[in-house]
């Protein structure tokens, strides 16, 4: 390999993306998802806006309806009296939950008769849907069992629930979502950048340069991902200072590890734009395929939604295909667990983005032609 | 209007030509949604259990029949508590149950007996599911003498059918960033091969030129929309629909436009293609998360609530979750449908000033 | 060191390029490539320059190669400039980027000797000025010229140029071929050029005549003028057998009894070639106008027109006016703001300072444009047209913008079609098509709607010869019936001898402006137009 030719590439290359202020966009776009995406997505659903229909008007209905106002999962709008306002509320899609107490529910749970609490849940999101209904499943649940304590003035026979969640003790929205988001960006944002530069000389004709000189395949490659390459390295750093210093995510593992993994990630990423970029003919086809390859994907298969133990049939094929969900274990284990290298699962995926890379790598310099067509 | 019609019919005859981006396009519309509908699910679904029990009894095995399918695969027993921890750690077990050696007794004589529960939750959404199953299973189970019953009724998506969701919204999604690229696309490409110049000097109205190129996206976009719906939404999911479903082709097609704004304002910054990539990825990205897609508005920071109002997503969303799910009546449906013009009607304001101020 | 191309044959996808092209070039010769728009020199070119597979066999320094990767080992003694304005530059470069650039990827010291090169170049291209300046905010000749520096930059031993002269102006014409004539007698370098200008041709060392995908005749320009001999005469000659009359010259296929023989030059050979195969100029019938003309005499008057880019002047105080059925053409180096001018004139780029009258109206704000817009007909240096659209697609669009029904649309692009000499091609995409052909059809779809005033921006460069000429008959004809004015650029000087009157341009002002029998008053020695144009510009 020519070093001096590539180099000439690389820093033409370079000024290039800085002259046309791409380079603002190499920057601010993948500190812009971190943050809008790190503040904004919320896994808990707390605060479903609720309305509570009480037929009874007991003492121990109001001890419920407090519970409901205590919970943070719920934030309770009215107390009605009808029905029919209600179920319009939620048609409106002005309130998430109606529950009704029935007329008879303090005498009934008096005399330990059985008891039916009507809710009605908007299950238009249906995951909102069921984990609202469990909410309030537990809260009345809840509820009941310590007004029955009280009643009886004894212990019920029950079990406590000592729970020690691991890598993520308190449970905080940012610590599960920012390391996949780390992901996401770090496979987006390249890969859009790498897309158009290859198709781009392909249309304006500057491609005539590569054809006529003595510049391998290889070499031209590596001229256009170098700075490409070089450039979003410096995110790797960024992002793990929003991440740390930010958001507060604890860093539990070893920073080379994820240092390598990000690069051999940043590799893949850039890989994928690459490949885009070579097959395609014009520059629209290019970004919107890489649109359609990397945002959806990064979003749905990277974890942070669901893991990908709970996918089945197709998606579950998709999410091994993309790299994403290797990578994003690897993320998730420096920063919430630390056991870095000492599982062979980390050692593992590691290897297979190493091979990821370099396949992706060389299927590029395997199916760019160069020769006019 | 002969001019316009032209235009469109230039556009659209350009779009067929490039076979590689009519694959890329009917892909979008149709196998996306597919895979995003038919494979994800936001509940938990086949959670990984792992259990230790030291208390040797009953009571414990009695708790874990109530991990069933399809929430939860079958748990699976563990010898020590470090094994456990161990696959816990390598993320093979999301939920590990420890049951210590006086678990039963501890029940059995009325006291409070303490389950050890283990949760991995690096993915929060799920472990916060898991959580809430784990104790509603463990409270009904505390007393059974005592009982209360739920009545749940699950409004306008009545077996929380997950598919459906997941379709509409990967199709909503697809038709923003569609919508948006396509069309700053097919004007920044006349910037950057100097047919713009041309044009200017073409007896024609700018605007009518404007809305006439953006109309040749949309109809490309309602197409898509109207093949994806067809086929995958009602053809593959067999979704109902409880409101109109005129309504929501007037819905999508406002909106479709309004996508068309984004992209004409993206065209306006833009001077070449690379920049429209990006561009519209920064605003897309922002605009798809503040729709309430992912997460409900309502549980957002308040400033991000405030936002909100400028996507016109949102209001997209919302009304099409109205017309499939909760039937709202069409006239009900105008805060969406002013919503999605309003936020339009600005963009093509500020379009016309920058692209038309040429003329 | 020699090359030998045997029998080559290339095709594009199912399309013939050329077919068994067959010649020879020893060290040091510069071999010309002439023939009709699409007659094949590209696609030989390409082969040649390693860029596209072919059949036969070419051998170049005791190498042989057929495919690109047959020819990868010769690339770093191989330059190709393709054809095509600015095609290997890169817009948001600096010229004097490129020129590192461009050593950098030949692999180039840059020692003093290779300063002092790189400076003459950039002496000779008129660049040393614009060092600074981004390629893509350079004009359309000085983009070119830039690209043929940067191919000469690494002194390859094949130079292999395609139409590198096109929108070059005169002078750097001539420095440019100082060059290569210092440059193939120091390293023996073999040079293959193809040129639309003729005068080009004949300092060649030997010419290759391409027709219909294959070369019909190679020899010296002497030898091959001798072919065509006898075959020239005034243009007012009578003549009934198959002939072709141009503006300047009648061509026939057998001698005349005519005395009036003119001394062929290698256009001739087009012409004459041409009638072999059967071919003569369509005559041009220009329908009766429907339009009701402009009254009054002057159609633009521009006083003071100024532009400036930042601290630079681009225009200073320009006065130009066009009056009806005038053709006028603005003469001047690359670069010295012509194109600015007419930009400025279309409203594309916003007047700075001045006046400008535009039939009859002073315009003011672009609406006062607005209605003017269909009396403008304009063909710009980069020829603007949809790449995804057939010719006639492209055509048929442009008309509809301008509101013509389409069966006057098909009607005139059918004649258009016929009278430029692209019929052939109305099915085809633009970027598949020579950039001579190209250039056809902006100029028709500058025409379709009849337009008053016509600003052509080098609507000529590249185009082959035989075009040339019946692109002038149209434009004479059209000036004569229709009284349409045209404001004209154009770096051919023989055709600044049909224009009624020349304005030089340097450096953003106006320097001479007069008819041409004015110019020749004023300078009784010079015999032709371009020996005018460089007294004015040495």
């Amino acid at each position: 390999m020519k070093l001096s030719i590539v180099k000439a590439y690389v820093l033409k290359e370079l000024s290039e993306i800085v002259r046309s202020r791409l380079i603002v966009m190499v920057y601010l776009m993948p500190t812009m998802v971190l943050v809008l995406f790190g503040y904004g997505i919320r896994m808990e659903v707390t605060g479903a806006r609720t309305l509570i229909i009480d037929y009874d008007q007991s003492h121990y209905s109001r001890l419920l309806i407090e519970k409901f106002t205590h919970s943070k999962y719920f934030t309770v709008q009215k107390e009605l009296r009808l029905e029919s306002e209600a179920l319009d509320a939620i048609h409106r899609a002005q309130s998430d939950v109606v529950v009704i107490i029935p007329e008879s529910f303090e005498k009934r749970l008096l005399h330990g008769q059985k008891i039916q609490i009507g809710v009605f849940v908007d299950a238009a999101f249906p995951m909102r849907g069921s984990t609202i209904e469990s909410y309030v499943k537990g809260v009345v649940l809840n509820a009941a069992s310590a007004i029955q304590e009280r009643r009886l003035d004894r212990d019920a026979h029950t079990i406590a629930i000592n729970q020690r969640t691991l890598f993520n003790q308190a449970m905080r929205d940012e610590d599960a979502i920012v390391p996949g988001l780390i992901g996401l960006v770090l496979l987006i944002a390249p890969a859009i950048l790498a897309a158009l530069l290859i198709v781009k000389e392909k249309e304006k004709g500057t491609i005539f340069n590569f054809y006529a000189s003595a510049l391998s395949k290889a070499e031209f490659i590596a001229a256009k991902l170098i700075p490409v390459f070089f450039l979003h390295s410096i995110n790797i750093f960024i992002l793990f200072l929003w991440a740390t210093y930010w958001f507060d995510v604890p860093f539990r593992g070893s920073f080379w590890l994820y240092w390598v993994a990000s690069e051999l990630y940043l590799v893949i990423s850039l890989s994928i734009g690459m490949l885009i970029s070579i097959v395609t003919r014009t520059q629209i086809v290019a970004v919107v395929l890489t649109v359609i390859v990397t945002i959806i994907p990064g979003f749905l298969y990277s974890g942070i939604l669901m893991p990908i133990s709970s996918m089945v049939g197709f998606s579950r094929y998709e999410a091994h295909i993309f790299p994403v969900m290797y990578y994003n274990h690897i993320l998730y284990d420096v920063f919430l667990v630390g056991e870095g290298l000492a599982s062979e699962k980390t050692q593992f995926y590691l290897f297979i983005l190493a091979f990821y890379g370099l396949f992706l790598m060389g299927l590029g310099s395997l199916i760019l032609k160069k020769e006019l067509r | 209007m002969r001019v316009f019609w032209t235009v469109v019919a230039r556009e659209l005859v350009r779009f067929i030509r490039s076979w590689q981006l009519v694959l890329v396009v009917l892909y979008a519309f149709t196998m996306e949604v597919y895979i995003a509908g038919s494979g994800i699910e936001l509940k938990p679904r086949n959670v990984a259990i792992g259990y230790v029990d030291e208390s040797g009894g009953g009571l414990s095995q009695k708790l874990l029949h109530y991990f069933h399918e399809p929430e939860f695969l079958p748990p699976v027993a563990f010898n020590s508590q470090t094994a456990l921890s161990q696959a816990v750690f390598d993320k093979e077990i999301v939920l590990g149950l420890i049951f210590d050696e006086d678990f039963e007794q501890d029940f059995r004589k009325n006291k409070h007996a303490t389950l050890n529960v283990l949760l991995d939750a690096t993915a929060a959404s799920q472990a916060y599911t898991t959580l809430s199953y784990l104790s509603n299973i463990v409270l009904n189970f505390s007393d059974t003498a005592f009982s209360v019953e739920l009545v749940t009724h699950k409004l306008f998506n009545e077996n929380a059918n997950n598919a459906t969701f997941m379709a509409l919204t990967e199709l909503l999604s697809i038709t923003t960033m569609l919508s948006v690229i396509l069309t700053a696309v097919v004007f920044v490409k006349e910037k950057e091969d100097g047919t713009w110049d041309i044009m200017l000097l073409m007896p024609v109205n700018a605007k009518s030129i404007i809305l006439a190129k953006s109309f040749s996206q949309v109809i490309i976009v309602m197409i898509g929309i109207v093949i994806s719906v067809g086929f995958v939404v009602f053809g593959a999911f067999d979704t109902p629909i409880h409101g109109s479903f005129f309504a929501f082709l007037v819905l999508a097609f406002l909106y479709a436009f309004t996508g068309a704004g984004i992209g004409l304002f993206v065209a306006a910054i833009a001077k070449d293609v690379m920049q429209v990539a990006q561009l519209s990825v920064v605003i897309m990205l922002p605009l798809i998360f503040l729709s309430g897609a992912w997460t409900p508005i309502y549980a957002m920071h308040p400033w991000l609530q405030t936002l909100s109002l400028l996507s016109p997503l949102r209001y997209f969303i919302e009304g099409t979750e109205s017309i499939f799910f909760r039937g709202t009546p069409v006239l009900e449906l105008y805060p969406y449908f002013l919503g999605v013009f309003g936020v339009g009607s600005i963009l093509y304001l500020i379009g016309f000033r920058k692209i038309g101020h040429l003329f | 060191m020699r090359l030998e191309v045997r029998d080559v044959s290339v095709f594009h996808k199912n399309r013939l390029g050329i077919a068994h092209a067959n010649f020879e070039a020893n060290e040091g010769e510069i071999i010309g490539f002439i023939g009709a728009d699409g007659a094949g020199k590209s696609s030989l070119i390409h082969a040649i320059a390693g860029v596209i597979a072919c059949q036969g066999e070419i051998v170049f320094d005791h190498h042989t190669y057929r495919s690109c990767k047959e020819a990868e080992p010769l690339k770093a003694r191989i330059g190709l400039m393709p054809q095509g304005i600015g095609l290997v530059l890169y817009d948001l470069l600096t010229v004097d980027e490129h020129l590192r650039f461009f050593a950098d990827i030949h692999d180039l010291r840059r020692d003093d000797a290779f300063e002092a090169y790189k400076m003459r170049l950039l002496q000779m291209a008129g660049l040393e000025k614009f060092k600074d300046r981004q390629a893509g905010k350079l004009s359309g000749g000085m983009m070119q010229k830039l690209s043929l520096i940067c191919t000469l930059l690494h002194r390859p031993k094949l130079l292999v140029l395609d139409e590198p002269t096109t929108g070059v102006d005169p002078l750097s014409r001539i420095e440019l071929w100082e060059i290569l004539e210092e440059i193939r007698r120091s390293e023996g370098t073999i040079c293959l050029i193809s040129t639309a200008y003729m005068q080009e041709a004949a300092k060649m060392d030997k010419i290759l005549l391409f027709d219909e995908q294959k070369i019909i005749a190679q020899g010296t320009s002497a030898e091959l003028l001798k072919t065509v001999e006898s075959l020239c005469y005034d243009p007012d000659t009578p003549c009934v057998e198959p002939c072709i009359r141009t503006l300047q010259t009648l061509y026939t296929l057998s001698p005349l009894e005519a005395t009036s023989t003119q001394t062929p030059t290698l256009e001739a050979l087009f012409f004459v070639n041409a009638l072999r195969n059967g071919k003569t100029m369509p005559p041009i019938v220009l329908s009766d106008k429907k339009k009701s003309d402009f009254e009054g005499d002057v159609l633009m008057d521009a006083k003071g027109l100024t532009k400036r880019f930042g601290t630079f002047v681009a225009n200073d105080n320009v006065d130009i006016c066009l009056k009806k059925g005038e053709i006028l053409g603005l003469l001047g180096a690359n670069g010295a703001g012509k194109t600015t001018f007419i930009k400025m004139l279309l409203g594309l780029y916003p007047i700075d300072r001045g006046e400008l009258r535009l039939l009859g109206k002073t315009i003011e704000t672009p609406q006062d444009r607005q209605a003017l817009k269909a009396s403008i007909g304009y063909v710009s240096q980069h020829f603007a047209l949809y790449n995804d659209m057939s010719v006639q697609e492209n055509l048929l669009y442009f008309a509809s913008m301008r509101g013509l029904s389409s069966e006057t649309a098909n009607e005139r692009i059918k004649r258009y079609a016929q009278e430029l000499g692209f019929e052939n091609y109305l099915n085809a995409l633009p970027p598949e098509l020579p950039l001579g052909i190209n250039q056809r059809f902006s100029l028709a779809s500058a025409l379709l709607h009849e337009p008053v005033i016509l600003f052509l921006d080098e609507p000529t460069s590249g185009v082959d010869a035989i075009a040339r000429a019946q692109f002038w008959e149209l434009l004479k004809c059209l000036k004569e019936k229709w009284k349409i004015a045209i404001l004209i650029t154009t770096h051919y000087m023989s055709e600044a001898e049909f224009c009624d009157r020349v304005v030089l341009m340097r450096q953003g002002t106006k320097i001479a402006d007069d008819t041409i029998e004015g110019f020749y008053a004023k300078h009784p020695k010079a015999r032709n137009f371009e020996e005018i144009f460089l007294e004015y510009f040495r």
